[in-house]
């Protein structure tokens, strides 16, 4: 309760007249500091509400998280390197590049792929058949989008562009400028051995 | 008619045996948590046996922990404490032993069907409808013992502890009834009358209010009254015991959304859910301080009495964890906490620190007294302290580092914020595996701790003689002036201000324009009018309510109705809305007959327990699991299955990204797709068979409860089953992986690729009242 006018200190060290199977009980006054976080927050509360609730100067989660995503589209298109086919060969001879592209291949694709890249549940990536084409701007158009029908999944949001043309740098390195390229139909998984 | 002297003696027996109860269920939930926590270390410790895996324990032992410990704790500790604060043998000592072998009952049954893969489903409330049943007559039960003594009572005026157990029955009452409204499919399995995001704010409101109204108000109620006998000292401060009681039974139920921030839980219902949590620090913290005030001139006797070593400790975690809690509850820290460790180490500093430690002290102080025998031995009790205090700080700061590291890196970007920094969910798991150890460790140590309570307890006993606690007392009438009717109760100046700020508050809150700025005005107008009178009506006013402490019933219906109002202003206009009101901008198909039955095995195997179905709106989960999640894609779901922890990664848009055969080799062997996962190896999902027979049954029930299904045959449902799992199981024969197309996992994968998958549709404009 608010403090009474007539709460002396004499007042705060008596007991209440009752007793409770031998438990008493004094009467003192709420600690002040107590009393002003209690109010602090309903304040906070008032406040808040009227400026989400109300007056809706704050975005909306929706909306605060749509704006923040539109900036990381913007950002990303503006960083996006425009990579060609004989830049990308030229990373895959960068050892700087493959050895990053070899360590988010383990980690990120190699359950399907397998750390040779022999192939398990996805497809074989060191021998020259492509199911969705071998040219080395294919093969980051797959990485980037995936082929949610065969059950590749975009890695373009996850990864980003600079570590998904490492892992293609990293899986070109198993491969020469001007191999055959053979189309193929589709993959039958294996079982990892 | 002189006043007559009579000696009554109270009914003891049923708090001991209650006691003992607590003992050894404290023992069993902590052993399976133990084992649980060291399966998270171990996958191994699954034994790849389905009634083992962690899905199954896991609600084994939050319900063991939660209403089979302190349970029976609080059971005890009410019965021995209200004989004496109301000078009165319990009503009836049938009830009493229906009481106790009706909850232990329901304990045996519940620790029998949870591993069996029985349950409803939704945290801290899987048991099954018939157990639902159960525990609402028994409860009912203790309700009307509790009731009826307080009816025979010679103590006309109601000491704070017996507020407490008041709030207690009739909010988990409330609470348990609402939460666990079902409609039965089978004798065992039934659906949930809710969906979806109304599932979801009803579930939470329940299981915060569970942690407030069965792990909070009974413990307090508990202190309050063993407190200051162990201390001998007063109690420090009767009105902060009348302002903090009232503030946290009407303030406590309005906190539940802010287990689902930053969700699809419509944007008004998450900012009361934060605002509400933070206006539950100093109403929580004012129970604190009447504790630990209260033992001021009395700090001496910590240095040799353990209990009051306990008691003083479990107030402090007590203060802690309710700092943490409005702490987590601000939007912004819970984007870091929330589905990892941290929200563990918090209510573990609860359950351990708080719950565990009451129950030790109030153990250890009923001993002697029930048992008419000193504590065998009070330097073994002094260990368990220090055992367990290490045990919980051990524990607790695991689960702080865990959480906030495996927090700070899912939400971790690099590349100027464009890129996840470990886009490997399983990095930043392997990276807290360290902590995941040191808990095994902490909570051993506390486990140690109470088999050491246990020990003690059995020597003790051991030669003992039972004895029952008396009273001489002097008979006399009641006097007739002290009763309340309804209208005092109700229409006087405290109570009118407390339910007009509370309307005015929610009209300014949720009211169109003008409705709302009457509100505001209202508000105002009455805290203007009520610190205007306070200086000279307070005399008046703590007259009336000294004298609503002559009245049970009054009492009961004014706690009632605090209680009510949160629930009342959140649930009613979400469930009452129209469904296509909640769905944003896109719409769940209903599952196939096989995938439904997919769904029920994953809900069987508690894969809730450890993977959310929920993206939030937050940047690091859109570019870790895609698109946030919107409400209409989870809306047919009975049971809604948004989780509360990411053990593994979020699964709500999981359809689709992998090939059915990465499914079937990961429910076999998780690690052979993901090395260093700590899932379990779920062999039986690939040898057993689909049981269909109980579909058309399921299905029934979902259109009952509006799931747009067509009205099709038993033999329309069976056929489409086998025509969708014979699909799956030929594309997994081209794969290499063939599994016989009756096979449960088919129905797991079917389910799992159809999550996320939604139409579109043109959201729809809401009326201003639904919001």
């Amino acid at each position: 309760m608010t403090p009474t006018p007539n709460s002396t200190p004499q007042d705060q060290d008596k007991v209440r007249p009752h007793v409770f199977d031998g438990i008493q009980e004094y009467d003192k006054r709420l600690p002040n500091w107590w009393l002003v976080t209690l109010y602090a927050t309903m304040v906070f509360w008032v406040g808040y509400w009227f400026y989400y609730e109300r007056a809706h100067l704050g975005p909306t989660n929706a909306a605060a998280v749509e704006q923040q995503l539109a900036v990381i589209e913007a950002k990303r298109l503006a960083a996006a390197p425009n990579l060609d086919d004989a830049s990308l060969w030229k990373m895959s001879k960068n050892p700087v590049f493959v050895e990053a592209g070899r360590a988010t291949f383990n980690t990120t694709c190699a359950s399907c792929h397998t750390e040779k890249l022999t192939g398990a549940i996805g497809p074989n990536l060191v021998d020259h058949l492509w199911i969705h084409g071998g040219k080395p701007t294919q093969v980051l158009n797959t990485v980037t989008n995936g082929v949610l029908a065969k059950g590749m999944p975009p890695w373009g949001p996850v990864l980003g562009p600079k570590k998904i043309s490492e892992v293609v740098a990293y899986v070109l390195s198993y491969h020469q400028e001007g191999e055959p390229i053979e189309v193929q139909d589709a993959w039958v998984p294996i079982t990892p051995k | 008619m002189p006043a007559q002297k009579i000696t009554i003696e109270y009914n003891d027996k049923v708090v001991r045996q209650f006691l003992l109860a607590t003992v050894l269920w404290g023992a069993v939930g902590m052993l399976v948590g133990v084992l649980i926590a060291s399966q998270l270390n171990f996958f191994q410790l699954n034994f790849s046996t389905a009634w083992l895996t962690f899905g199954r324990l896991r609600p084994l032992h939050t319900n063991a922990v939660i209403f089979a410990f302190v349970g029976n704790m609080m059971f005890a500790g009410i019965y021995y404490s209200t004989q004496r604060l109301v000078k009165a043998r319990l009503a009836s000592d049938f009830l009493s032993q229906v009481h106790f072998w009706g909850w232990q009952l329901i304990i045996v049954a519940a620790a029998i069907t949870l591993p069996l893969g029985l349950t409803r489903g939704k945290e801290y409330a899987e048991l099954i409808w018939p157990i639902n049943l159960a525990v609402v007559l028994i409860w009912v039960v203790f309700a009307v013992n509790f009731f009826w003594t307080l009816a025979r009572r010679r103590e006309p005026a109601l000491y704070v502890a017996i507020w407490f157990y008041i709030a207690t029955i009739i909010t988990v009452a409330m609470l348990y009834i609402v939460n666990h409204l079902s409609i039965p499919t089978s004798l065992l399995h039934s659906y949930g009358v809710f969906g979806g995001v109304q599932d979801g704010l009803v579930q939470w409101w329940y299981g915060h209010n569970a942690v407030a109204f069965f792990l909070t108000t009974p413990i307090l109620g508990i202190m309050y009254y063993f407190l200051p006998k162990a201390a001998g000292r007063p109690v420090y401060s009767y009105r902060l015991s009348v302002v903090h009681f009232w503030s946290l039974v009407f303030v406590y139920i309005w906190a539940g959304p802010h287990h689902l921030l930053n969700t699809a839980l419509p944007g008004w219902l998450q900012n009361l859910g934060m605002t509400f949590s933070l206006m539950l620090w100093a109403p929580s913290w004012g129970g604190m301080l009447n504790g630990l005030l209260t033992l001021r001139g009395a700090w001496d006797k910590l240095r040799t009495d353990p209990v009051l070593k306990f008691f003083a400790a479990g107030v402090t975690f007590y203060g802690m964890a309710t700092f943490e809690g409005p702490l987590l509850s601000i939007k912004s820290v819970n984007a870091l906490g929330h589905y990892t460790d941290w929200i563990i180490g918090h209510v573990h500093a609860g359950a351990l620190g708080w719950n565990g430690f009451m129950a030790a002290g109030m153990i250890y102080w009923l001993l002697p007294r029930l048992w008419n025998k000193p504590l065998h031995s009070t330097s073994l009790a002094n260990l368990h302290f220090w055992i367990g205090t290490v045990g919980i700080l051990l524990y607790v700061a695991a689960m702080w580092t865990s959480g906030i590291t495996q927090g700070l890196m899912l939400n971790a970007t690099t590349e100027g914020g464009t890129v996840l920094a470990y886009p490997n969910f399983l990095d930043t798991l392997n990276t807290i595996r360290p902590m995941m150890l040191m808990r095994v460790i902490g909570g051993g140590l506390y486990l140690t701790g109470w088999i050491v309570l246990a020990y003690n307890v059995v020597r003790t006993l051991s030669g003992a003689q039972a004895v029952n606690g008396t009273i001489e007392v002097v008979e006399e009438a009641p006097a007739p002036e002290t009763k309340m009717g309804l209208a005092e109760t109700f229409l006087n100046a405290p109570t009118l201000f407390c339910v007009l700020s509370v309307g005015f508050g929610t009209m300014w809150m949720v009211g169109a324009d003008l409705v709302s700025t009457a509100g505001l005005v209202g508000l105002v107008v009455s805290l203007v009018a009520l610190y205007a009178l306070i200086p000279s009506r307070h005399e008046l006013w703590n007259g009336w309510y000294e004298k609503l402490l002559l009245n049970a019933l009054p009492f009961t219906l004014l706690t009632f109705v605090a209680v009510a109002a949160g629930g009342l202003i959140q649930i009613v206009p979400t469930v009452l809305a129209q469904k296509a009101q909640n769905v944003e901008d896109r719409i769940q198909v209903p599952y196939t007959p096989l995938e439904l039955a997919g769904r029920d095995i994953y809900v069987r195997e508690g894969c809730y327990n450890c993977h959310s179905q929920m993206i939030r709106t937050l940047v690091p989960d859109v570019l870790r699991y895609g698109p946030y999640s919107r409400l209409g894609e989870s809306i047919y779901d009975h049971p809604f299955q948004w989780g509360s922890k990411r053990t593994g990664p979020d699964l709500a848009r999981v359809g689709g990204k992998y090939p059915d055969v990465w499914h079937i080799r990961h429910m076999e062997n998780p690690r052979s797709i993901s090395v260093g996962s700590n899932m379990p190896n779920y062999p039986w999902l690939l040898a057993n068979n689909l049981d269909v027979s109980t579909l058309p049954a399921k299905i029934r029930v979902q259109r009952m409860l509006g799931v747009p299904y067509p009205a099709w045959s038993a033999q329309d449902i069976f056929d489409s089953v086998g025509a969708q799992s014979r699909t799956i199981s030929r594309d997994l024969r081209l794969a290499g992986a063939y599994v016989a197309p009756e096979k449960e996992v088919i129905a797991l994968v079917a389910y799992l690729q159809t999550l996320g998958k939604s139409v579109p549709v043109a959201p729809k404009p809401a009326p201003a009242a639904t919001r």
